[in-house]
């Protein structure tokens, strides 16, 4: 084998052939120039030691890169010589380490020595042995020496990114309370966690590629909820959304859902979605508002029944007192039961209050839709001030002559605005006047609005507690208290009132000077006129032009040859019931002392009658077992349930069990009309489908 | 149409209705004829109640309230009518007002009290329709009777409870 000798110490010389290198045709010299050059010109440092560790050759990367190094004076060098630079080359016992493992292994080897100096920045190396060997015998070693603290760096930052990711991945992964996943821009899954599969059921397998808008109910998808949903995260870059989602079972679950449109690089590549379990929150919420709103009930019971108990012995004493009054008492006695007389009518003022207004909290308060006058109210709240009012004040009224004769509406909830308006103008004003106005300002083919005002030229309402006069227990005047008696209710209850008639309550000063304005409005729905075929109807239409029909002209046309079954053991109710529905115009009515008498009646002659009135707690049969078996023959005649035991609620349970409206005792005429009307309407309108 | 002397024990408005049913305001024939019968209505009931009472029957009795209730309500008499209303609930075994349960011998003691009273109500509502109807006989001849027949007029009216 030829050797170039290019090892060998004497070799030095050959340096000295560079600067000519006239290229030899001869093999050898070729050779062995090539193989200087290649040691000496190569760009990664590189060194060549003998098996001694002495350096034989050394590269001229090496000598620019270790700095103040001559060649000369490198060559020769033993390595634990070389290597004792720690600034500028890698530590002597790395490069120790790498030609002994090179040596024992006979393999090439490569290690990487990262130096931590105290002062400075750290430095990577990277150190390459071959050991070369002729004859089994260690030659040489070739050593190549790189700074690798730049690639180091870059491997140290990917590692660190990838181990980041990596835990990010792992924990998603491992979520159990989130249903964490992505979808692709179109919606489809593209990655799923633990949590994801214990919410919906599905394996990734299973849902891997597939719509997500299998998570959504039937209803949602036919709105397009899911796409929806998207669009809307594109737009604003997030959406929210609370609401049933689907396990794969079918079995539903209440999902909070974030959907959140993710971009890499500006372009969107899915949507992360989110979705939480709140069903046993929802759960919970529940409950507590259902306990929020049973013992706010309660309260207002209790208010309520408080109240009734109260107002019972009220009554007794006040019924007493003036008893006492009429008998001889001397004027202290005379004095003092005055005193109780007023106190006690203000306490009964302070407890009806109390009742009214823990009702209208509970809202149990209902507004009764019977036929209202509302001219007829205001003459007769003005009557009964005009009475007691002080002789320095002046009471007027005026009414606008286009207030309908007859609406809709609850009298006397009407009533107790106005006359609460009026206790208050009165009380607050001791010379001047006080009006009553009451104007039609609107008006529609269903409803009138009514607006009523009480001016006074009493003391007048301070501006500042103007906005607090309709909270409850509000006063605006505590010295006013004392002059004044009330209970702050009054006019918060008013409020109520008018907004549940559909209007507004409000206050302004007087501008004609001194004293206030207090007004409301209602909206009262007209009267169903009764529509009778054929040319009564067009000639009364033309006879009563201008005059308003009365609910109980009404009533009378409609009644002309229905027939009646009036189911009531009591006789002496039965013969006002009879003389009742006589003066409404009902001419044929039959009588039934019991239940079983009237199930008879009716079974006899189906069809005979065209309402039935029945009382509820009858001998033999009741009426609610009465009416059962009416109603399982498939009789279909409306049956008007009357009773004493006038519960708010039962209503709705006596037409629950079969009947069609239902009227407490004592029975109103006007209210009996209305119903009687309305089912004889109802009856008129199924008439001719039902008969062949 | 007020009736002197009803006071409350009459509902303005029910009673009322009532007469004006009537076709001849001068001899109100139908409203008085209502009104006597249930004098003869309430007569009998009272004494039904009384050997109901007797025989301690609580169902029937509570019965005989309701029905007493029911016309006395058409009629306007409230206080009646309230009495009744408390011989229904006694008689179901339950208080005044039908919310709260009540032993049988409460219901017994409470049931004597409720018709005590409502005898004594009756009684000074005949007292006052009669008078309206221009009728002076003795209310003596009931059948039923009453502990304080001969108390005077005030001092017979017990608002409250003993």
């Amino acid at each position: 084998m030829a050797d170039p000798g290019l090892l060998r110490p004497h070799d030095q010389p050959v340096v000295v052939h560079l600067p000519q290198p006239q290229p030899r045709l001869d093999d050898a010299d070729d050779c062995n120039g090539l193989a200087l050059d290649l040691i000496r010109l190569t760009p990664v440092p590189t060194l060549v030691l003998d098996s001694s560790l002495s350096v034989r050759q050394v590269s001229d990367s090496f000598l620019d890169f270790s700095g103040s190094r001559v060649r000369e004076r490198t060559i020769g060098l033993h390595v634990d010589r070389l290597f004792d630079q720690p600034n500028t080359l890698p530590s002597l016992a790395a490069a120790q380490r790498a030609l002994r493992l090179a040596q024992d292994t006979r393999r090439p080897y490569e290690l990487e020595d990262v130096i931590h100096p105290l002062q400075g920045r750290w430095k990577a190396w990277s150190i390459r042995v071959v050991p070369i060997f002729r004859h089994a015998k260690l030659r040489c070693l070739h050593m190549e020496v790189t700074d690798s603290t730049e690639q180091h760096r870059r491997q140290l930052e990917l590692e660190e990114r990838l181990s980041t990711s990596e835990t990010f991945r792992m924990f998603v992964e491992a979520v159990k309370d989130y249903a964490i996943f992505m979808l692709d821009p179109d919606g489809n899954v593209a990655t799923w966690n633990t949590g994801a599969q214990l919410f919906k059921g599905y394996t990734r397998e299973e849902i891997l590629g597939k719509h997500f808008s299998n998570f959504y109910g039937q209803e949602d998808r036919d709105d397009n909820k899911p796409g929806k949903e998207l669009a809307d995260a594109l737009r604003d870059g997030h959406v929210e959304d609370e609401g049933w989602r689907y396990r794969k079972d079918g079995s539903r679950f209440w999902a909070n859902v974030v959907i959140t449109p993710v971009y890499r690089d500006g372009a969107l590549i899915g949507f992360g979605k989110v979705t939480r379990d709140l069903t046993e929150r929802r759960k919970a919420e529940e409950q507590l508002v259902a306990a929020y709103e049973e013992s706010s009930k309660l309260k207002s019971e209790f208010l309520a029944n408080m109240s009734h108990e109260i107002r019972t012995p009220m009554h007794g004493m006040l019924s007493a007192l003036p008893l006492l009054l009429d008998t001889q008492l001397n004027p202290q006695q005379l004095e003092l039961t005055k005193v109780i007389e007023e106190s006690g009518e203000v306490l009964l003022q302070v407890i009806n209050d109390i009742l009214d207004y823990s009702k209208l909290a509970s809202g149990s308060f209902s507004i009764s839709t019977d036929i209202i006058n509302v001219a007829d109210i205001i003459q007769s709240v003005f009557r009964s001030f005009e009475k007691c009012s002080k002789p320095e004040t002046v009471l007027e009224y005026h009414l606008d002559h286009r207030l309908p004769a007859a609406a809709e509406g609850d009298s006397l909830r009407y009533r107790q605005i106005v006359q609460n308006f009026m206790s208050n103008a009165v009380k607050f004003t001791e010379t001047g006047y006080i009006r009553i106005d009451a104007t039609l300002v609107e008006e529609d083919d269903d409803s009138y609005e009514i607006l009523t005002q009480v001016t006074d030229a009493g003391i007048g309402v301070p501006a500042s507690v103007t906005k607090a006069l309709f909270t409850p227990f509000t006063q605006f005047d505590n010295s006013a208290t004392k002059r004044y008696k009330g209970t702050g209710l009054g006019l918060s209850i008013c409020k109520s009132l008018a907004e549940l008639m559909g209007g507004h309550i409000g206050h302004r000063p007087n501008p004609g000077g001194r004293g206030s304005i207090f007004w409301f409005t209602a909206k009262l729905k007209k009267v169903k006129q009764l529509t009778i075929v054929g040319p009564v109807q067009e000639k009364l239409g033309a006879i009563t032009i201008d005059t308003p029909i009365s609910p109980f002209e009404d009533i009378r046309l409609a009644a002309t040859g229905k027939r009646i079954l009036l189911a009531e053991d009591n006789q002496i109710n039965q013969k006002v019931m009879v003389k009742t529905l006589e003066s409404l115009g009902f001419d044929k009515v039959d009588l039934a002392n019991d239940g079983k008498e009237a199930v008879a009646m009716v079974l006899r002659e189906v069809s005979a009658y065209n309402i039935i009135l029945m009382d509820i707690n009858m001998p033999v049969l009741d009426g609610v077992s009465a009416t059962r078996e009416i109603r399982f023959a498939g009789i279909t005649t409306p049956i008007i349930a009357m009773t004493a035991n006038a519960l708010k609620g039962q209503a709705e349970s006596y037409i629950a069990k079969g009947m069609t409206d239902y009227v407490s005792k004592p029975v109103d005429r006007k209210r009996l009309a209305a119903i009687l009307l309305n089912c004889l309407e109802q009856d008129s309108a199924l008439r001719p489908l039902l008969t062949r | 149409m007020k009736i002197p002397g009803a006071a409350d024990r009459i509902d303005d408005a029910t009673f009322e209705q009532i007469l004006e049913m009537d076709d001849d305001e001068e001899e109100r024939d139908f409203s008085k004829s209502i009104v006597y019968d249930f004098f003869t209505q309430a007569e009998s009931t009272f004494g039904k109640m009384d050997s109901n009472l007797q025989a301690k029957d609580l169902k029937t009795l509570s019965e005989l309230g309701h029905f007493l209730k029911g016309s006395s309500a058409t009629l306007g008499l409230t206080k009646v009518k309230d009495e009744c209303e408390k011989i229904q609930h006694y008689g179901q075994k339950k208080d005044a007002t039908g919310t709260k349960d009540l032993s049988s011998d409460d219901a017994l003691s409470s049931l004597q009290t409720a018709i005590d009273q409502a005898k004594k109500e009756f009684k000074d509502v005949e007292k006052v329709l009669k008078r309206f109807y221009h009728d002076d006989s003795s209310p003596t001849r009931h059948q039923f009777c009453t502990p304080n027949q001969e108390i005077p007029h005030h001092d017979s009216i017990h608002l409250l409870p003993h």
